[in-house]
């Protein structure tokens, strides 16, 4: 090999001389094999510093480089722009930490000495054998597939399209507007009324850049990033199917309410005029608010947390929902008299409180309750529960309305597979990241929005979707061609055995088996160069890039020798 | 007039998620932090809930992003001061107080700090520590670079003119006593408040007893107490140094007076809970509350899992804290059984969330409005939740109103989209 290694050592200060002797240090190195520059700087990170290297690779020749300094978490994009500016390729140029790993840590100056030495050793014999990497540019579709036609779906698209960007609306019932069609209003301070979703669906109808499709749903999506082939069918007319491509996807499928079924145990189904929210919506809707026999209610039982403890978590907007129901009922029928039965009161955003108090004022009894039991009594309703000093008590009203738990959409699970996309423990899709990524999802390119992740209310769906439309806008620009990893895995085809365990392993999606070759091949534009299919194969098939067998092992095998 | 840079307010989790996405769009971002360092109060935590997973390990990798992107010029100590102009074409002027150490030049290595003779309380660790005139509010602290207080520094309030001892320490030319204090205008096309929250004095509440070296503590300064990088490193002790085995914890501290629930408190609760059965395994702990407040899908589960280790939680509308004696004593309504007392070596306040000091102001110098709450007023009646009434300025996170991280990090999204659309 005609290698020039050049190998720099920072001084970073009073930090590494102070406790390494650097000298013997360079003395130690220069004699290793293709090591043709040893030198010593005061601070390699200052802008003097990155002129001095910048120099050195031009005038030494140098055509491979290693620093010894602090940890590459600080340092390594610095050094490796200083290479690219150099004409260096970035990827051969190894970052040895003596900093944190040694200095910091190793109070005997002959032991930090002599570990310093071991550390640059192995990273000059690594950097020996560095490919050097090139980052590839990928072509990438701008446009977007939006899956359901609820309020997120709708914002994602009024969001996202555009002169050079298609929108693709896909729709499974034959309206847009999902869960709000079935409302009577919005919560005042959430919205000034329904007009205001009608004059998005106008909106979205007459755009020139968004095709909806209601009637249809999604048959099967493939590819990644920038290339994903979608086909819909249309669910009257099974045979029927479209295809396009789209860059990214945004699941904006939203929720269903606990079933029926499952509410028998309140009553829901077997007793007279205990009915649920959408059908106590219904009738606000139509102002017509009545029991089976016609007669409009003179008390009325909102129960909340109807499925809470079943399904083991809170549905956020049942509280403030109920709350609204029975501003209705009073005011539409003032001298009814209204009982809320709820568990605890979940009216955590900045006006939530006021609205819950003007209720309080026009003499709503809320009531904590538990272990409620809702039975037929004599034509009317009898609601049996445990008060706060766990007394039996009981209410007879002539109407209950039940505020159900929300529930993942039908079909959440199919669609997942179809996207190869995860579902937490609660069935709903799953975030990369709870805290920081709440709209992403493990493949690339396939965002969640809205109820479809978790519940929420109609302002924090729409937040959610401008914030998936917000990471498309700024990495899926249209003209503009993606820059993929770079350190990916490598599958060597002579030596795999088409086990596919390396499938198994990969929760991107990155690897796909080649029927015809009998062979997995993976993709470079969506592996994240993380290992795992590495480690996997048992034949040794699969290596990632900058991260051989040989670098590696030279690498180590330098340190402990 | 389409300038296409972007100002933002404020260098916590929302602002930072905002930088990132518009740089990463091509755009130039100017982030304005009044502090010295970025990361807002995510980093005053040592764990959040509900996966009590390493506060500072989750931003910290942010933080260096913004901070090694070119695309986003950061403006530390600095504020904004007046803005004219409207949607595409906003000039903004930015008051930018001098820091005295080179960002350049400095490596954080920190010899400045132990010559330094003056000292002052530390208010990142809500004053439970002291720090040096010159120096980073906490270990990990990033930039890791000083600035000077000059309000304590000797040198500059007048008490030692010729003190220079952190200079000599230097060896990296890095302290300036010569910098200025500089006046910067620039033209911006929309304008992002991500500035964040306080809470509640709870000196204005007496009821809780709160005074000066009582083992009553806010929830930051309890979260600064388990905090690794904070002044006890972690350990939970009283201010006499010895350990509580037994704790009452506040909920609702400000609800009724503030008028709304904070949302994150019942969580946040839950999870100092959590961590002192950690630290001690034989503690008693009692949490009193309004309602439980724990809305989403997986909120409810790290709730219930609190209550099963051996935490009561009470459910009560009244309680307040007598703090006479060494033992405080946490007096309750016990339902219909009358009042109850429940003894405590330490008690835990959950302040109200509130609209950050200097709101006021902000909302003039911008033009736009407050709600009844004090908070920054956006669009929300209208469906918009990010947007103000004026075109081109968006305010996110806590800045809006009380919010869990997850939901600042998602405004932050949703204005980056709104701002992609709008400058494009």
């Amino acid at each position: 090999m005609n290698e020039r290694i050049g190998v720099y050592v920072c001084e970073c200060g009073p930090n590494i001389p102070d406790r390494i002797d650097i000298d013997k240090v360079l003395e130690e190195i220069s004699s290793m094999e293709n090591v043709a520059v040893v030198k010593k700087f005061g601070l390699l990170c200052s802008n003097d510093g990155k002129k001095f290297l910048e120099d050195e690779i031009k005038q030494e020749n140098i055509s491979r480089l290693v620093v010894a300094a602090c940890s590459p978490r600080e340092h390594e994009k610095t050094f490796m722009q200083v290479c690219r500016k150099a004409g260096l390729n970035p990827y051969l140029f190894q970052l040895v930490n003596i900093r944190e790993q040694c200095a910091w840590m190793i109070p005997d100056k002959a032991e930090a000495t002599r570990m310093a030495i071991k550390y640059i050793r192995a990273g000059i014999s690594r950097v020996a054998l560095h490919n050097p990497l090139v980052k590839k540019e990928l072509e990438a579709n701008p446009d977007v597939l939006v899956i359901g036609g609820g309020v997120a779906g709708m914002e994602a698209s009024l969001s996202l399209a555009g002169k050079n960007r298609k929108v693709y609306l896909v729709e499974r019932t034959e309206s847009l507007g999902g869960m709000t069609n079935k409302l009577s209003q919005i919560l005042p301070h959430q919205g000034t009324d329904l007009s205001t979703i009608q004059e998005k669906i106008e909106k979205i109808q007459s755009h020139e850049n968004i095709e909806v499709f209601t009637d249809h749903e999604v048959e099967d999506v493939r590819g990644f990033l920038g290339n994903f082939e979608v086909t819909i069918k249309n669910v009257k007319e099974e045979e029927s199917t479209t295809n396009f491509l789209a860059g990214a996807v945004v699941v904006a499928t939203g929720f269903d309410l606990w079933s029926s079924k499952d509410m028998a145990a309140y009553g829901y189904g077997e007793i007279d005029n205990v009915i649920n929210s959408v059908e106590f919506e219904k009738m606000a809707a139509s102002d017509e608010i009545q029991l089976k026999n016609g007669k409009p209610p003179q008390s009325i039982a909102l129960i909340h947390c109807v499925g809470r403890k079943e399904k083991g978590y809170c549905s956020k907007v049942c509280c403030l929902y109920s709350i609204k129901f029975a501003h209705q009922l009073k005011d539409k029928l003032p001298k009814a008299d209204v009982h809320e039965f709820y568990s605890d009161l979940c009216i955590p955003e900045k006006k939530d409180q006021d609205y819950f108090e003007a209720v309080k004022d026009k003499g709503v009894h809320f009531i904590w309750s538990d272990e409620i039991k809702i039975k037929k009594k004599e034509g009317k309703i009898l609601v049996e529960y445990q008060d706060s000093n766990q007394k039996k008590e009981s209410v007879e009203v002539d109407m209950a309305v039940l505020a159900p738990a929300m529930v993942p959409a039908e079909g959440s699970k199919q669609l997942a597979e179809i996207l190869n996309i995860p579902l937490d423990e609660t069935g709903f899709f799953k975030e990369t990241h709870s805290m920081l990524e709440p709209v992403s999802t493990s493949i690339e390119g396939i965002f969640i929005a809205g109820c479809a992740s978790g519940p929420k209310n109609i302002p924090e769906s729409i937040v959610q979707s401008q914030a998936a439309s917000g990471k498309i806008l700024s990495s899926l620009i249209p003209g503009k061609k993606l820059e993929p990893e770079v350190k990916v895995s490598q599958i060597n085809e002579k030596f795999c055995t088409g086990c596919q365990t390396c499938l198994t392993v990969c929760c991107y999606g990155a690897i796909s088996f080649d029927e015809f070759k009998g062979v997995s091949v993976v993709n470079e534009a969506i592996c994240r160069g993380c290992g795992s299919c590495v480690g996997s194969c048992p034949s040794g098939a699969i290596f990632a890039k900058h991260f051989t067998y040989s670098q590696l092992y030279q690498e180590v095998l330098e340190a402990l020798s | 007039m389409n300038n296409k840079d972007v100002l933002i307010l404020g260098a916590g989790v929302a602002g930072m998620e905002a930088s990132l996405l518009l740089a990463g769009a091509g755009l130039k971002v100017h982030l304005v932090e009044k502090d010295s360092i970025i990361g807002g109060q995510t980093i005053k935590f040592e764990e959040v809930y509900p996966n009590m997973e390493c506060s500072t390990c989750m931003v910290a990798p942010k933080q260096q992003e913004v901070l090694q992107n070119d695309n986003i010029v950061k403006y530390y100590l600095s504020e904004l001061e007046s803005l004219e102009g409207s949607a595409g074409a906003f000039t903004a002027r930015i008051k930018k107080k001098a820091r005295y150490v080179s960002l350049a030049n400095c490596i954080g290595c920190e010899a400045c700090y132990e010559p330094c003779p003056a000292s002052l309380d530390n208010e990142f660790e809500e004053g439970l520590a002291a720090r040096k005139a010159i120096g980073v509010p906490c270990a990990g602290a990033l930039p890791n670079v000083p600035a000077i207080n000059t309000e304590h520094c000797l040198r500059f309030n007048g008490k030692d003119k010729n003190c220079k001892k952190c200079q000599e320490a230097c060896m990296f030319d890095a302290i300036n006593f010569d910098e200025k204090d500089e006046t910067i205008d620039l033209k911006v096309g929309a304008v992002l408040v991500a500035t964040g929250f306080d809470l509640l004095d709870v000196n204005k509440l007496p009821k809780y007893g709160y005074g000066k070296g009582k083992n009553i503590y806010t929830a930051m300064e309890f979260e600064r107490l388990f905090a690794s990088n904070g002044p006890t490193s972690g350990e939970i002790t009283l201010r006499d140094k010895s350990t509580p085995k037994s704790i009452g914890i506040i909920h609702c501290v400000g609800r009724k007076e503030q008028g709304y629930c904070s949302g994150v408190c019942c969580m946040y609760s839950a999870k100092f809970s959590h961590f002192l059965l950690h630290k001690i395994p034989d503690a008693k702990i009692c949490e009193f509350h309004s309602d439980i407040c724990v809305p989403g899908k997986s909120y409810q589960k790290f709730y219930e899992e609190t209550r099963k280790k051996g935490v009561e939680f009470i459910r009560t509308d009244n309680v307040e804290v007598n703090s006479e004696n060494k033992k405080l004593k946490v007096n309750y309504q016990n339902g219909n059984k009358g009042k109850d007392v429940f003894e405590a070596d330490m008690v835990i306040l959950s302040q109200a969330m509130i609209p950050k000091k200097g709101t006021d102001t902000l909302a003039k110098v911008l033009g736009i409005k407050q709600d009844n709450k004090g908070f920054f007023s956006t669009q929300y009646g209208n469906l918009s939740p990010v947007e103000t009434e004026v075109e081109g300025i968006f305010v996110v996170g806590c800045a809006e109103g009380p919010k869990d991280i997850p939901e600042s990090i998602a405004q932050a999204g949703a204005a980056v989209g709104k701002i992609l659309n709008l400058i494009s």
